[in-house]
């Protein structure tokens, strides 16, 4: 994956000093001593500047900043949902066009012609909006809930405040309009705690980053296969698993620093990680890993697909079909739908297996957690050779891992 | 036994990354002072700055 995408490393935005000094803390004090009627244009004001900032700077250069115009389309588009409304699913539908021509013209064009050279269709400069995947996330949760008559519709500014909230603009955690519209309202005013926090969670998130995420890349960067072929074969489970150590502590402390800058400004939003690794089932991994995007998958994927008020068949078939759209979110390449398979199928199996013994019990020895834990660790591992590498460097792997070529 | 201190050992590592606001009860009283917190902040910024030299883009910022 690290390169796979071309221009991947003058992307940095929580680790450069111009988002603290000319966006974070001006914001938050701005945010702070401004009149409620205006902490929406404080948000707005900064949120759109981050934006246009980050985008001619790290992010699909002018091109890119004129994506803001996606935000201000949105939010006047926002203002016709109406419960029960047509023009709800119209907002859902035109969020999953955005998406889909800016992050998988490429892959689903190439799917059908082949190579970039035999593609016609094929867009050279291609680039992705800054946040796209998770602003899309944002657009669709609006629009079905307002289609449901689940959340307020709030003025046009507070609503492009919940759009254009650059903490959690980049890559989340995935918010929700209902429970951040109170906050934006009546944020919490303990300002020293807020800052003792905020500034703290900021500190570890870049600690978890710099000392421990980017220190794995070196081990990290053998996942080739050059350097897979020309390895000894433990030394392949080692780079996987500080794979799953460098993703991570570089997600988590990206969260970290999210949720302190939101919480500079008296704004709580959701957690992200809740020690993932220690979970002793995949289906509890997936309740601690990412939780925003599993809820979100939940309660837009899942949920509507019939959950698990269905036959089981069915409900395994939605597990795999979440899975899959998990998978597909997280990247255009089929090592991602794989990936994503792969994490279905053990959601399949977990369910058949704990429907076969019954749940598990709370008061089972130490031992037994102990290898609960490390046992859903692995499977989440071998998960990762899927994420991180292409199919062929994949199957490079597990075949020298498992001896086989 | 071992359940009890992983869980302490959790919860004192949240109150220290900021993820939980009040300190358990297990650490002593000394870790909610203004001077705990800047010499806690002191060392995170130090760890920063020596690892900052190797610092990468942040993976799922291309998500």
């Amino acid at each position: 994956m690290f390169d796979q995408r071309e221009g991947g490393e003058r992307r940095m935005i929580f680790n450069t000093l111009p988002y603290y000094l000319l966006f974070l803390f001006p914001a938050a004090i701005a945010f702070q001593f401004s009149r409620p009627a205006w902490r929406s244009v404080v948000c707005n004001v900064f949120g759109g500047a981050f934006f246009l900032f980050f985008s001619i700077t790290a992010v699909g250069g002018i091109p890119g900043a004129f994506c803001l115009l996606i935000f201000l389309w949105e939010s006047a588009f926002s203002r016709l949902y109406r419960k029960g409304s047509w023009v709800c699913w119209v907002g859902v539908l035109q969020s999953i066009s955005f998406l889909v021509v800016f992050k998988y013209w490429n892959f689903l064009t190439g799917l059908y012609f082949g190579s970039p050279q035999l593609n016609p269709w094929y867009w050279k400069g291609a680039f992705l909006p800054l946040g796209i995947s998770f602003f899309t996330f944002e657009f669709i949760h609006y629009a079905a809930d307002r289609h449901q008559g689940r959340t307020e519709a709030g003025t046009a500014a507070e609503y492009m405040s919940f759009i254009l909230y650059f903490p959690t603009m980049v890559a989340g955690p995935i918010k929700r309009y209902q429970d951040f519209l109170p906050k934006i309202r009546n944020p919490e005013t303990d300002s020293l705690t807020n800052w003792r926090i905020g500034v703290t969670r900021i500190l570890a998130g870049l600690a978890k980053k710099f000392a421990i995420a980017d220190l794995m890349t070196a081990f990290t960067n053998h996942l080739n296969q050059a350097d897979i072929l020309s390895a000894q074969r433990w030394a392949l489970p080692l780079w996987l698993a500080a794979y799953g150590v460098k993703i991570y502590f570089d997600f988590s402390g990206y969260s970290d620093i999210a949720i302190g800058s939101a919480r500079l400004f008296g704004i709580r939003v959701p957690e992200n990680f809740d020690w993932p690794y220690l979970q002793t089932s995949i289906a509890d991994f997936w309740r601690h890993w990412h939780i925003s995007l599993s809820r979100w998958l939940t309660d837009y994927v899942f949920i509507p697909l019939g959950g698990s008020r269905v036959k089981e068949g069915r409900i395994c078939v939605n597990l795999l079909v979440t899975m899959l759209v998990s998978g597909l979110w997280h990247g255009a390449g089929l090592n991602f739908l794989v990936w994503g398979a792969w994490h279905g199928v053990l959601l399949v199996a977990h369910r058949m297996w704990t429907r076969w013994l019954g749940p598990a019990s709370p008061s089972r020895p130490f031992y037994r957690t102990a290898l609960c834990t490390v046992g859903t660790y692995l499977w989440v591992n071998v998960g990762w050779a899927f994420f991180c590498m292409d199919l062929p460097t994949a199957a490079v792997f597990f075949r020298h891992l498992l001896g086989t070529r | 036994m071992m359940i009890p201190f992983l869980n302490e050992l959790k919860s004192g590592l949240e109150y220290l990354g900021g993820v939980k606001e009040d300190s358990p009860e297990s650490l002593p009283k000394w870790l909610q002072s203004p001077w705990w917190w800047g010499i806690w902040w002191a060392a995170l910024i130090l760890l920063i700055l020596m690892f900052s030299g190797q610092s990468s883009k942040f993976i799922y910022i291309d998500f």
